[in-house]
Formats: C-alpha cells, structure tokens, sequence
C-alpha cells in the first residue's frame, strides 16, 4: 500500500508539473497569434463549407439550409451539414468536428449564441472563416448575418397603428428571453415606435417558456395586467400563434401581430387568427453568408465582425398569397403547414 | 461430462464477453465508421470526440457508485446547471483557480444534501432527485435571471478547451486521473468494498458493521464531485454557463452510459471500465453519424437500437454465466 501511495504521489505531481507547464505555454502562444490567417483559393471545387444548424425541425431553419446548400451549389463549392439538435454541446462538438475535417469555411446557425466563443476561436485559428447565419454571437466572428429586427418592430407597431387609430387604447409586447440579444431588438424597436406614435404599453412580458403553450400562457397575463388591451406584439412566430388562440378563447378583439413567418403564422393568418407577422428570409440569409465566405475565400476580402443587416417584410392577409408563392418559388417549401 | 464442459465453455465465453463485449461493439462500430467517413479516422477527430466523452465520462463515475448502491440520482443536470452558473460568477471576485474549486465544492455539498434527505429523511432516491431537479434549475434561473454568465477566465478556459503540450486535450487527461482515482476508491480501497455490500444487500452490510446510511451519502457526494468536475469542462467548452440550456438531458445521457456499462440497475455489480467505453459509445456514434450526414432523427433511432442491442448482450453475459435468462 506504501508503494502505492509513493507511485500515486509522484505521479501527481508529474501530472501537476506538465499542467502547469502547459498551461503557462497555452498562454504565451496566444498571446503570440494576434489575428487569422485566412487561406486562400483559386478554384472553388477545393472549397469546402461546413454549415451547423440549430435544428432541422423548423421550416425557418430548413429554409436558412436550403439557401446555404443552394449557394454551394451554384458557387461550386462542396458542402457539408451537421445538426446541432438544439444541444449546445453538441454544437461545440459539431464545430470541432468540422474544423477536424478542414473545411475552408463554416457557417453556424447557433442554438445558443453565448456557447459558441471558443469554438469560433478553435476554428479561426485555425484559419477558418465563421459567419454566423441569424440567432446572433459572442465574441468575433468574420460576419454576421441578421434581420433587421428593430425595423421588424416599428412595422408592427406601424401596422396596429393603421388598424387601432385611437392613441388612447393600450399596446402590450410578449418579449423573449433576455439572452436573446437580437431578438430582443424587435420589442425595443416596437417599444420605441409605439411611444413614437403616441401610445401607452400597458404590459412587456418576457415568454419563459419559448413555444405556442408559452404564447398562450403570456396572453393570458397581458389579459389580466391589462384588461382593455388594443393591439400585441410577440416577438416570435409560434407564440404569437398560441397568444392570438388565448384571445379567441377569452372572447376578445385584439390587433395581434407575430415575428419570424412560420408556416403556423402563415396558416394563423389565413384561418384569420393571427392579423399579421414580420416576415424573416432565412433563404436570403444562408445563401449571402456562402457568398460572404466566397468573397473571403477567393476575392481576399477583410471581414472582421462585420453585422449584415437583412431587410424584412409585413405580411398581412392582403399579401399572404402573393409572400408565399414567392416563397415557394425561391425555396421549393410551402409557406404553409404540410397537410 | 458433456453437460459440465459445455456449461464451463459457455461460462468462458460469459467471462470473456463480460470483459471484451463492450470494447468489441466499441471497435467495430468505430471501423465501421473509419472505413465509411475518412474525416472520422483523423487524430484530430479522435481527440475531439474523447474530450467532449469526458463530460458526459466523468459523471458517469459517481453515477455508477451511486446505481452500485442501488440508488439513483436524475437530478445532475440542475445540479450541472446551478453550480456552472454559480461558480463561474464568482470569478470576478475569487479568481479563476478558486472559482473552480468552489464550483467542485458546491456541487459535492448539493450531493451531499441529496444524500441527507435521501437517508436521513427516507425519501426515495427517484422522488428525492425528481424534486431537486426542479428546485436546482429554478435557483439557477433566480440567480442569473435566465442571463448567461460569459466566461473569459484562461484557467477555467483552460481546463475544457487546453490543450497538454499542445496535443492531448486537457480533459482527456482529467478523465484519465478521474477514473484512476475511482478505480483505487472502489477496487483497492476498503471503501470500495462497503460501496458493493451496500449495493448487494445492505441488510447484511448493516449487520457486518458497515454504516449503510454514510455510504450511501458518501456516493451521492462524490456524484457531485464528478458533476462539478464535469460542469467546469462543459461550460469551459461553451465558454458561458446559461442556466436554461446546460445539462439539458444530461441525467438521461449519464444513467445511459453507465447502465450500457452493464452496472445493474439493482445495485451491486458495476464497472467503471464499462461506464466509460460506454461513454465513449454515445459519443462516438453521435460524431460519426453526424459526419455521415445520417438524417437527425435517424440518428435518434439508430442510438436507440445500438443501446438496447449492447444491453441486451449484457444480458447474455449473465445468461452465459448462469446468473440469469436470456
């Protein structure tokens, strides 16, 4: 047992002295680094793009898929896709993964944006370009695409502006979650718009649980905090859909307006539940960020944290035909619910 | 005579297969995918895969003491959750070095609290952790305000994304220390010893002189000690601690693995050495999947089936040594 224990020991401290040493080492070649390296090609069939998306269950994301293979496709580049399966480990894992399969770039649809610092750093330096397709980042990033979602905002508080007319009659916002840096644009954007415009906000409450049941859950509180209320704003697709359900139920005439353009909203404005939505363009936004990393890959073009804005559309019931066929002719997916 | 060599064949092969069956799935699903998808068969990938093991690895050690006691805890994911986002606030104010050890130490207390009520207050395990699930998310939520807490610390950086003269990640070699530690505890150590007579029947461990009720809360304390090792590396490898998104489903991952490791869930028999190339199991098959661009839900079916298959092979062991039906 003695002898044990003298083995255990100095191998501990073997252990202790490598770590340390490492570690002091890890530090001193960062510092050396400094900024990427980025490689550069002349023939696109030896580029690679690597895309980790935060789910293929939503047509939002299936959409965003489908503008970034398409670009590969028409750029010449080839493509490989990973799921994240909304796990953010298995994000990180993901990136890694990609960086081990040296592709020239990558474009990450983050399922949290707060957990992607280190693998971004993985990735960068290993000279591998990143841009963040929608959601958001933390730390740099060569680019990052996202809807303009502070205008998203003003055009719903514009549209019940149009619909309510009485500046007397109470607003409220169904939020989302404070980490949820860009998406919390679009309540600032409706906030500013409405107080622009001359209307009281009775209720801003933050959705806790990010799904239709939230929505639902939400409405029911603005219902309660403010009784007479006119006209809401949910800053996502499938909670505005659940919140304009809580009103039908409660009986009221509320202005309601959602965020994103799912197929839910599409089919909410249809039935006539839902009044209108802000539509994103997910297809816009994978196709551009494969074009950012061609102008980074082949052109030599410096992108460093550079944030695209993405324009987005009001959707209401006079343009919702019209908006999908668009959509289906760009992406091949129907705008509505499959049957 | 026949009837005696065939049974003693059969028990060979129940040995073997008990110490070789999951390394051998192990292999072969791990050919499998080497031959099929060359970027799998990169040392890179390799490395990467075995780092992020660790964190599911690693916890899967107190849970197998903790299952070997014939109790269990679905509680580690909160408890994942709640002393990441803890540990890593403090840091601005103790430093990084300290800040990891506090995380360690908070989580071998909320271990220890699972353990009280679990022995003291004779709640059952599953209704105990059932609750604290609860209650360890919601704290965490309170405390941060579903606010994410950034980490930009190099040490606590270090231990889930650094890297050992450059090469090993550095938790591979964490995990590495880990289960050495572990298998002193429970294979060399008298303590290891009262773990399995708990486990196998604790009415005879009581009357032997053994203190049932202090082994029981000694695991469920060293379950939070791996969880806080665990919480370090994967909010290390996210660089923040968000309470909502970490450890979601981690209980289900860990109790995987260990049960895929062939400890009963009975209590009793357990194998560290099993916890982990099970461990390595998921892990490596989500990866390789991933890389074969298998269709998400696809992926799900096929983990599925592989578990119940490598369980039911677990079963033949037993089967083969005349310890159960097949």
């Amino acid at each position: 047992m003695k002898r044990q224990l003298k083995i255990f020991v100095i191998t501990a401290l073997c252990l202790a002295l490598a770590i340390t040493l490492s570690f002091i080492g890890c530090k001193k070649e960062e510092a050396a680094e400094g900024g990427m390296q980025v490689k550069t090609y002349t023939n696109a069939a030896d580029i690679t793009i690597g895309f980790s998306v935060w789910t293929m269950e939503f047509t939002f994301f299936q959409n965003l898929e489908k503008g970034v293979k398409d670009a590969c496709a028409d750029l010449g580049f080839k493509y490989v896709m990973i799921d994240q399966n909304s796990d953010a480990t298995k994000m990180v894992q993901d990136m890694n993964a990609l960086v081990g399969q040296k592709v020239s770039g990558m474009v990450v649809t983050p399922v949290d944006p707060g957990a992607i610092g280190p693998a971004v750093e993985n990735a960068r330096n290993n000279g591998i370009p990143v841009v963040c397709a929608d959601i958001g980042k933390s730390g740099p990033v060569n680019a990052l695409l996202i809807s303009n979602n502070f205008k998203g905002g003003e055009l719903a508080a514009e549209f019940l502006d149009s619909k309510i007319a009485d500046k007397t009659k109470q607003l409220a916002v169904g939020n989302c979650l404070p980490q949820w840096t860009y998406a919390r644009q679009r309540g600032e954007g409706f906030l500013s718009k409405a107080m622009e415009l001359g209307y009281p906000v009775g209720a801003n409450i933050i959705v806790q649980n990010p799904s239709a049941e939230g929505g639902y859950d939400t409405m029911q509180q603005i219902l309660s905090a403010v009784p007479d209320v006119s006209g809401v704003f949910f800053v996502s697709g499938r909670e505005a859909v659940g919140a304009a359900q809580a009103i039908q139920a409660a009986g009221k005439d509320i202005w309601t307006v959602g965020y994103n353009g799912d197929p839910e909203e599409f089919q909410a404005i249809k039935d006539g539940i839902l009044d209108a939505t802000i539509l994103q363009e997910p297809y816009f936004i994978g196709y551009r960020s494969v074009e950012i990393l061609k102008e980074i890959l082949m052109d030599g073009k410096f992108y460093e944290n550079v944030e695209v804005p993405v324009d987005v559309k009001l959707v209401t019931p006079e343009n919702l035909d019209q908006i999908a066929a668009d959509i289906l002719e760009k992406t091949g997916n129907s705008a509505f619910p499959a049957q | 005579m026949d009837d005696y060599r065939s049974r003693k064949t059969k028990q060979k092969f129940g040995v073997f297969w008990g110490n070789f069956g999951l390394p051998l799935i192990f292999i072969i699903m791990f050919a499998i995918f080497a031959i099929s998808t060359p970027s799998f068969r990169s040392t890179y990938n390799f490395l990467n895969n075995l780092s992020f093991a660790s964190y599911v690895g690693i916890a899967a050690i107190g849970m197998t003491f903790v299952i070997m006691t014939g109790n269990f805890d679905i509680s580690i994911g909160s408890m994942l959750s709640l002393v990441a986002v803890l540990g890593s606030s403090f840091i601005p104010k103790i430093t990084g070095v300290a800040g990891v050890v506090s995380t360690v130490l908070i989580a071998c207390l909320l271990g220890f609290l699972n353990g009280i009520i679990v022995t003291k207050l004779r709640i059952p395990a599953f209704i105990t952790t059932l609750g604290m699930l609860f209650v360890f998310r919601a704290l965490a939520y309170i405390y941060t305000n579903n606010v994410p807490v950034y980490i930009s610390d190099r040490f606590w950086l270090y231990i889930g994304n650094g890297k050992l003269f450059g090469v090993i990640p550095f938790p591979i070699l964490l995990m590495g220390i880990c289960y050495g530690v572990a298998y002193l505890l429970l294979r060399r150590s008298p303590v290891g010893r009262y773990i399995i007579a708990v486990g196998t029947n604790s009415r005879a461990a009581a009357l032997s002189g053994i203190n049932v009720d202090n082994i029981k809360i000694l695991v469920f304390t060293l379950l939070g000690l791996f969880v806080g090792i665990s919480s370090v590396i994967n909010s290390a490898n996210l660089g923040s601690a968000n309470p909502g998104l970490m450890g979601q489903d981690f209980e289900f991952q860990v109790i995987t693995a260990v049960v895929l490791g062939g400890t009963a869930l009975s209590g009793g028999n357990g194998s560290l050495g099993g916890s982990f190339i099970a461990a390595l199991i998921v892990t490596f098959l989500n990866n390789g999947m991933g890389l074969m661009q298998v269709n998400s839900y696809w992926q799900m079916v096929a983990t599925g089936l592989v578990m119940i298959f490598a369980v039911s092979l677990n079963k033949l062991k037993f089967f083969l040594l005349g310890q159960g039906e097949f």
